[in-house]
């Protein structure tokens, strides 16, 4: 299916290629990782692993939808060793398809059993907390001050001010429902009642999760719900007007994963990957390339900046139930409540 | 026109349909088919019953296809207004005007969408900090503007080049029948642009539905197939999904281009044998200054875009906290990776740009000159890079080149995707700019053909040339214009396409546009504007070293000679 | 007689040009296109604008219809100026060297295109729109597209299209010079029989002598912006006002010789006999002079012994037959009826060499 002379013009692009790249010529003693978390954490953490073995690592940013998606069509010649961060559900899917090799790491043990997968398919690094991100600024504008409460979130003063995701397309839009359904010990007519009151208050339903706090920062919005680090982060690009808080009533959470990829060309390396991952000075290295979000180690420190956030009340969420109620929950969300016109 | 004679036989016009073939075949139609087999597998039948009967993704597909349609018009429409000052206004400024018009060629994903919020959105300095309104600008108001702004330039300049070869003894003679400057246009130019019209509008049409850095940004709750395939990727792990919508995605494009082309083929027109003579009459009662002054205003927007763009990467946060910085900077060119994604883009676009333009041309010209009934499907091959979400094809590509490809145990081609593949993935990489940026080659060349008398080449046929060589001699020389234009976009466009890209990326080559995908991703906005500056600095500098290596000027009157 | 039916009033229109003067600035140097160019154009006359490309004359028809504004001087239409009156206000037609038909309109729409912007019923435009195509012997051809016509027929419907309006003035900017000789000489006669008909004042622009002779009332020379010459065609070919005009117009043998000015004649010695030939007033005594000779007006005559001249080279042309004669006073060309075969001269034959001295005519030098 190649012609000859497109073969001819692929080898000479090699040729041309090979001087511009054999410095770079893929090494196989090394560990690739694919990284959900941020450009900055995934350089650190390679590079810290890489201080800390003696094992040289690479990392390809990639969000967790195209990380599984590139994992899957990959299958046959995987080209990732690990997979670290982005939330457990996508590594739920994939575990459902087989394309992650079960790995429990001694270092595991010590993590509570809700925050990993029971046959070991992956594993919790990190805990991201669904939060409220205030524009103290146009707050103070509408004489509020930040949001404490779920029930205050749904103010008619915040009319078209509330920045949230889609729970169909992101996985903080499907937290935050999640966590209704938990609130309401498992009623999911409730939750759904409770984000119909909440419709006229909503801009607009983001495709992507962190926009929200984006949106609070610029003043789009007054508050946008989100992760709290995706909010912490803006709030350290310079939008000093933003203030994270959480629901009194309780609040849901991800739980970021690490995992050895099937069919891993250096297994070996990738488990080390893992067992340092899952270690408490691994896990503090967030806060260093200013990711704030829990570790899931008990040992690890929790700096001042995650103080606040560890003392949050948690909602007891299921992960396994709220992988399998997904589509048909999201479905209903997407039928009832975001083409509901607003009043 | 007549159909000008076949030549399919020669040896240098099989080599040549042969080579943009396989090219076609391997970046494009086999990765498809490697996606498409999974939407149309068994398992995915019943989505289609699904898709038909839930009134959500109908609403998508009317979503998608007005938006489509109001891109295009409003595309179409700013891009024959440019076309028009630029060429029947007396006015002053229009050479700046220009460069502002093609400004929009270099778009860096979420730039523009996230500099139209800060500057239009609520908040936005201009609509809230100058008027005070706190205008809506999520949902179809605002994708149509976004869009219509990014995409314009290809309209712009194939109706820049249309009213420049119209006769203006044509005008002459309708003005001293006792036509006015407004009747002419609606009696004349609008007419005679009408086919000219079709293709940008097509193009303009096919982009819009299949873009979806703009529809997360602006979109808010009005959703379209493009982003929902992508968001089926990236929010539900559904590939199956992303392929479904995908294909649904392709039948309006279809649709649309098939109609084209018979409209088209009814509609030729052939411009009346004899010299031109006449010149132009500028216009320059009054009434030129209604039509300045839009056009104006809609220049000022786009200055004001990039503007942002440019600010953006040196101020510490829009919006609320304007202090200078230089850190966005810092980590955009000194940090490793910003580095290496700066040296690594640049590199694979400067190698497919030559590629993709050439083929594009190589594909014009044997759509236009050599090949009867097969023309059509090739032209619309060679479309189909940008026809379908970007997603989408990154996903076939890693479905078709992730492993080696084997014919009876005889490894024929290697991985090219991925860490470990051939130059550390770089082959898909460029394989996938060359595709992606092929299109827009492609309309500018045939555009340029089309103007070309067939006598022309069939004289230097006549004088013993042979195809191959009259394409080069004569042809070649004479579209060199077109091909200045469609090597500078095709870099453009290299240089700012995403979303196939990030399934190729590989810990050895690192893009820029993936940077920005993450920066803007993570709320690092600062360092995003950063890395689009960049990206439009080294855009910039090539498409000024392009003009010195082909010759004839980007920003000069000769690249509307389209 | 009326082409059109819809005005009774014969339309045609007296126009002046005053001064015409038009200045281009070219690569920052002033280049002067049209110098100083004065005209009266009757009613219903039909005037050629003639000579050389790059003579102004062009633009001189150009600053006519409205399409050029000129430098100093001005047009008058019917007495009235019309510098500053648009192009689409002056009543007067164009037809296009490239026709400049619209390719989007049949040829009925082509020809109803300046009705339709006048207040004429759908009725009127179709009546006018029938005769114009009668006229022209398109009737059948309404409803094709320019591009599905031949040349010729093009030609006719720009015509229509430009006479159906009843301007005052037509124009007409090398009409012709994209047909074949065959045709261009039916169109000729079209074009003139047309305007007669309609009597409406023709401004007709073109290099092509013959086209100007066969067509015009008068024949309006130009060279370098200026008027060279401006009269009937008789008077342009038989008494050219300058060797540049006589020249161009024609062929023609100029022999040097002294000349003595007689009462509207010069006393001449040609091809060894004294004479006295029409001549130029500028022409002044003891002066040496031009002898312009046609070569038609000279007769050829085999000589018995020696003659005045010897044949040098002879073309055959059907009609007659070019003879280049070799004299005293240099080599002439003449033209004569071809004879029978047999009595065609050849070359190196002795001649004499006569002609009818009233129909010679005396230049000065310069």
């Amino acid at each position: 299916m190649v012609s000859r002379a497109k073969r001819g013009a692929l080898i000479l692009t090699v040729m041309l290629l090979a001087g511009a790249c054999d410095a770079k010529a893929g090494d196989t003693a090394g560990v690739t990782i694919a990284c959900g978390g941020q450009e900055q954490w995934c350089s650190v953490m390679t590079s810290h692993f890489t201080k800390a073995t003696g094992i040289p690592a690479d990392f390809v940013r990639l969000s967790s939808g195209e990380a599984l998606a590139r994992i899957k069509a990959g299958r046959n010649k995987p080209e990732f060793d690990v997979w670290h961060g982005g939330p457990a559900d996508a590594y739920v899917a994939a575990a459902a398809q087989k394309l992650l090799a079960p790995y429990r790491s001694p270092n595991a043990a010590e993590i509570k059993p809700e925050w990993k997968d029971p046959a070991g398919a992956w594993t919790g690094v990190y805990v991201g907390v669904l939060a409220f991100c205030n524009n103290t600024e146009v707050l103070a504008g509408k004489r509020m001050t930040p949001i404490r409460s779920w029930r205050e979130l749904t103010d008619p003063r915040l009319r078209s001010n509330v920045a949230i995701a889609h729970p169909t397309t992101s996985g903080t839009g499907y937290t935050a429902l999640w966590s209704h359904v938990e609130l309401n010990g498992g009623a999911k007519d409730a939750a759904l009642g409770y984000m119909r009151r909440l419709h006229p208050n909503v801009l607009q339903y983001n495709k992507t999760g962190s926009s929200a706090a984006q949106q609070a920062a610029t003043g789009e919005v007054a508050v946008g719900i989100v992760f709290a680090h995706d909010c912490v982060a803006v709030h350290e690009e310079g939008y000093t007007n933003l203030h994270v808080s959480y629901p009194e009533e309780g609040t849901g959470y991800e739980v970021g994963g690490v995992a050895v990829v099937a069919g891993a060309r250096n297994s070996t390396g990738a488990r080390k990957y893992v067992d340092w991952a899952l270690t408490a000075e691994a896990q503090e290295l967030g806060p260093t390339a200013r990711v704030y979000s829990l570790p899931t180690n008990p040992r690890a420190r929790i700096g001042n900046k995650l103080r606040d956030m560890s003392k949050v009340k948690r909602v007891d969420y299921d992960i396994a139930e709220a992988g399998a109620e997904k589509i048909a929950l999201s479905r209903r969300f997407d039928i009832e409540i975001a083409r509901a016109p607003k009043q | 026109m007549t159909a000008p004679p076949r030549r399919r036989g020669d040896l240098g016009v099989r080599a040549a349909l042969l080579a943009v073939v396989a090219l076609v075949a391997v970046g494009c139609v086999y990765p498809l088919i490697n996606v498409l087999a999974e939407a149309l597998s068994p398992s995915a039948l019943p989505r289609y019953a699904e898709f038909v009967t839930s009134p959500v993704d109908l609403a998508i597909l009317r979503n998608t296809i007005v938006l489509g349609l109001l891109v295009g018009t409003c595309g179409t429409a700013i891009g024959l207004l440019f076309a028009f000052v630029q060429t029947r206004l007396a006015v002053p400024g229009k050479r700046v005007l220009h460069l502002i018009a093609l400004l929009p060629m270099i778009s860096p994903p979420f730039a523009v969408a996230t500099a139209t919020v800060a500057l239009y959105g609520r908040r936005g300095l201009v609509t809230y900090g100058i008027f005070g309104t706190e205008y809506d600008i999520y949902g179809l108001d605002g994708l149509v503007m976004v869009l219509s702004l990014s995409f314009f330039p290809v309209s712009y300049l194939g109706l820049l080049g249309m009213m420049r070869a119209l006769d203006p003894a044509m005008e002459e003679a309708a003005m001293n029948l006792g036509a006015g400057r407004r009747r002419i246009f609606r009696t004349l130019i609008l007419p005679l642009l009408a086919p000219g019209v079709v293709a940008p509008f097509l193009l303009l049409f096919i982009e819009a539905i299949a873009d979806l850095a703009n529809p997360l940004v602006v979109g808010g709750d009005y959703t379209v197939l493009a982003s929902r395939a992508y968001l089926a990727v990236t929010g539900e792990y559904d590939t199956t999904s992303a392929a479904i919508y995908s294909l649904i995605l392709l039948i309006p494009s279809i649709g649309l281009y098939l109609v084209q082309r018979r409209w088209l083929a009814r509609k030729t027109r052939i411009t009346i044998t004899g010299k031109p003579s006449g010149s132009v009459h500028l216009i320059r009662g009054w009434g030129r200054w209604p039509v300045f002054t839009l056009a104006v205003l809609i220049a000022l927007v786009i200055v004001s875009l990039y503007g942002t763009v440019l600010a953006g990467a040196f101020i510490r946060a829009f919006n609320v906290d304007f202090s200078l910085t230089l850190n966005h900077m810092r980590v955009a060119l000194l940090g490793a990776e910003g580095r290496e994604a700066v040296a690594d883009t640049t590199l694979l676009a400067a190698i497919a740009t030559p590629i993709a333009g050439l083929a594009g041309l190589t594909v014009a010209w044997l759509v236009v000159r050599h090949l009867g009934r097969a023309a059509g499907w090739l032209d619309f091959a060679a479309t189909l890079g940008v026809a379908v979400p970007g997603t989408v094809l990154g996903i076939g590509y890693v479905l078709a080149y992730r492993d080696d490809i084997e014919v009876a145990g005889v490894t024929v081609l290697p991985g090219l995707v991925g860490g470990g593949a051939l130059a550390g993935g770089s082959l898909a990489i460029i394989l996938a700019y060359v595709v992606r940026s092929l299109p827009a080659g492609l309309r500018t060349a045939t555009g340029a053909l089309a103007q070309i008398h067939p006598h022309v080449e069939e004289a230097s046929t006549d004088l013993g040339a042979r195809p191959l060589q009259t394409f080069r001699r004569v042809t070649l020389p004479l579209i060199r214009p077109a091909l200045l234009t469609g090597l500078s976009y095709s870099f453009a466009r290299c240089m700012t396409s995403v979303s196939t890209i990030v399934f190729l990326v590989t810990p050895d080559t690192k893009i820029i546009t993936s940077q920005i995908l993450s920066a803007a991703g993570q709320g690092h906005y600062g360092v995003a504007f950063a890395y689009c500056t960049l990206l439009s600095l080294v855009v910039l500098l090539s498409l000024g070293l392009i003009r010195l290596v082909v010759g004839g000027s980007i920003l000069t009157r000769q690249e509307g000679r389209l | 007689m009326n082409l059109i039916g819809l005005d009774r009033e014969p339309r045609s229109g007296a126009l002046r040009l005053d001064g015409l003067t038009k200045r281009f600035a070219a690569r920052g140097e002033s280049v002067v296109a049209v110098d100083g160019v004065s005209l009266d154009i009757a009613p219903g006359e039909f005037i050629t604008l003639l000579g050389p490309s790059g003579c102004g004359k062009t633009t001189t028809l150009r600053i006519v219809a409205g399409f050029e504004r000129a430098t100093a001087g001005g047009v008058y239409l019917d007495g009235v100026r019309i510098d500053a009156v648009p192009p689409q206000q002056r009543s007067m037609a164009m037809v296009f060297q490239s026709y400049a038909l619209f390719p989007h309109m049949t040829v009925y729409e082509n020809i109803a295109y300046g009705l339709r912007l006048r207040d004429h019923t759908k009725a009127e435009i179709a009546e006018a729109v029938k005769i114009a195509l009668t006229s022209m012997n398109l009737v059948g051809k309404e409803h094709r597209h320019p591009h599905e016509l031949a040349g010729g027929e093009q030609q006719r419907v720009a015509l229509a299209r430009a006479m159906v309006v009843q301007p005052k003035v037509l124009l007409f900017d090398e009409p012709l010079s994209n047909l074949d000789a065959k045709l261009r000489g039916a169109m000729r006669a079209e074009i003139r029989r047309a305007q007669h008909m309609l009597g409406i004042t023709g401004l007709y622009v073109t290099h092509d002598q013959e086209e100007a002779m066969s067509m015009s009332d008068r024949i309006v020379v130009m060279h370098r912006g200026r008027i060279a010459q401006i009269g009937t065609p008789a008077e342009i070919y038989l008494r050219p006002a300058s060797v540049f005009v006589a020249d161009f117009i024609g062929r023609a043998n100029f022999l040097e010789v002294p000349a003595e000015p007689d009462r509207g004649h010069a006393i001449v010695t040609a091809f060894g006999k004294k004479m006295a030939v029409p001549s130029h007033p500028d022409v002044t005594a003891h002066d040496t002079a031009l002898l312009m000779i046609r070569p038609e007006v000279l007769s050829v005559a085999h000589a018995s012994r020696e003659g005045e001249g010897v044949i040098l080279n002879r073309t055959f042309h059907g009609a007659s037959v070019d003879y280049e004669i070799e004299t005293a006073g240099g080599t002439v060309t003449a033209a004569v009826p071809a004879p029978h075969p047999a009595v065609l001269l050849t070359e190196g034959t002795p001649v004499t060499v006569t002609f009818a001295p009233d129909r010679a005519y005396v230049l000065p030098r310069r």
